[in-house]
């Protein structure tokens, strides 16, 4: 089976500056992969590029079938990206911005509100601010959910919102990691 | 990219910038008013001398220029974290999310300038459409270069803020200093040079924007 996303040596460098090492390996569906980062920069890094967001500087990392480097769209269509910092948001705001997000990813504003209102149910419990970038990123129903350093307290809303879809999360130290990857065996970056 | 997509990534970010847009109209509104100048509208546009072509071009095109660069810088990221990572994240090709950014500061700077102008009028000086239409040509190129600034850094960044400046100099001069050299008088040649070079710099500053935002590294 192939597996939604394939990291193959993937580096990334920005102006001449190791972020992040090459790595290798690979999330199939449904599955929960954490990884151990030696610091922040690489943790961001490891989670942009997995996510879409940033292009590998060498190796190949595939999202599905595509290349973000060549298909980026059809990558973004796959996978979700839960950044570290939370998003400040009131109740009314959030319903603004959900409508926006649906707009970008082309889906109903009425089924992408109650979408939202489910996914918010799953992650009763967790603060708003934390609750709010999980619930967007989950709205386009994404194949791969990547969260950069998540909480370790929010590991079970976490895993229960994200349902069948697989998870990609980067960590600073290995507690966290195993709290959303309990298997976690290569984990280590 | 779909018009509803469009519709609402340029409604949030005008939306998240309409302070610094209300506070650029009220500029505009206040420097409209008290520009000094004392030629009637009634004078004839195409064959005012190089005096009245740069008292009634000055003050729009380097003004509202200023206005459209500030709009256009403030469009970067880290001002809105949230809306970044959204356009970021969302599946949408450079170039067109470029478009749909730079409405933006095309839509602010074009308000700005309207207000500008119905100030100058209200006044009884508000230069000729044609005039003002030159105006409007060289805020939507100087803007449109400004946009590229935002996706640089250091001395890249500084470099295309002053092209985006030199832009508007440049279109000053057209517009200013050909026409009175053509072979016969009315045949705006500056009209023509001056819209046609803000037409060309702003198409390849939008293309360029395209690129840059497709390359743009966030880490």
């Amino acid at each position: 089976m192939t597996p939604i996303l394939r990291v193959r040596d993937a580096a990334y460098t920005s102006h001449g500056r190791a972020i992040v090492p090459p790595v290798r390996f690979d999330v199939h569906a449904s599955e929960r992969v954490a990884r151990v980062c030696a610091n922040a920069n690489e943790a961001r890094g490891l989670a942009m590029m997995c996510a879409a967001l940033a292009r590998t500087t060498s190796g190949t990392l595939l999202i599905g079938e595509y290349d973000p480097r060549v298909q980026p769209v059809h990558c973004k269509r796959l996978a979700g990206y839960v950044a570290h910092d939370p998003l400040p948001l009131s109740r009314d705001e959030l319903l603004r911005f959900v409508d926006y997000r649906a707009a970008l990813w082309d889906i109903d504003p009425a089924r992408a509100r109650a979408h939202v209102h489910l996914l918010l149910e799953r992650l009763e419990g967790l603060h708003e601010a934390f609750a709010y970038p999980i619930a967007v990123a989950l709205l386009p129903f994404p194949q791969l959910l990547v969260l950069d350093r998540p909480h370790p307290a929010f590991a079970a809303h976490v895993l229960a919102a994200a349902g069948s879809c697989a998870l990609l999360s980067t960590h600073l130290d290995e507690s966290s990691a195993r709290a959303y990857a309990p298997a976690l065996a290569e984990a280590r970056a | 990219m779909t018009a509803r997509a469009l519709r609402a990534l340029v409604e949030a970010r005008l939306g998240a910038e309409r302070r610094a847009i209300a506070f650029a109209c009220a500029t505009a509104a206040v420097v409209g008013f008290i520009q000094p100048h004392g030629i009637m509208t009634i004078t004839d546009p195409l064959g005012a001398d190089i005096a009245i072509r740069s008292v009634w071009l000055a003050g729009p095109m380097f003004f509202c220029s200023t206005i459209a660069i500030a709009i256009a810088l403030v469009q970067g990221p880290g001002r809105h974290p949230y809306l970044d990572a959204s356009e970021s994240s969302a599946p949408l090709f450079g170039r067109e999310l470029a478009r749909a950014k730079a409405l933006v500061p095309v839509i602010a700077s074009l308000l700005a300038a309207f207000v500008y102008w119905f100030a100058q009028f209200l006044t009884g000086f508000a230069a000729p459409p044609t005039f003002f239409a030159l105006a409007l040509a060289c805020v939507l190129a100087s803007g449109l270069v400004a946009l590229n600034a935002t996706v640089r850094s250091g001395v890249a960044k500084a470099v295309t803020i002053a092209l985006a400046g030199t832009v508007s100099i440049c279109a000053f001069v057209l517009a200013v200093y050909v026409d009175p050299f053509a072979k016969q008088r009315g045949d705006a040649i500056g009209v023509a040079s001056e819209l046609l070079f803000c037409a060309i710099v702003g198409f390849f500053a939008l293309r360029e924007y395209g690129e840059a935002l497709a390359r743009y590294d966030p880490v």
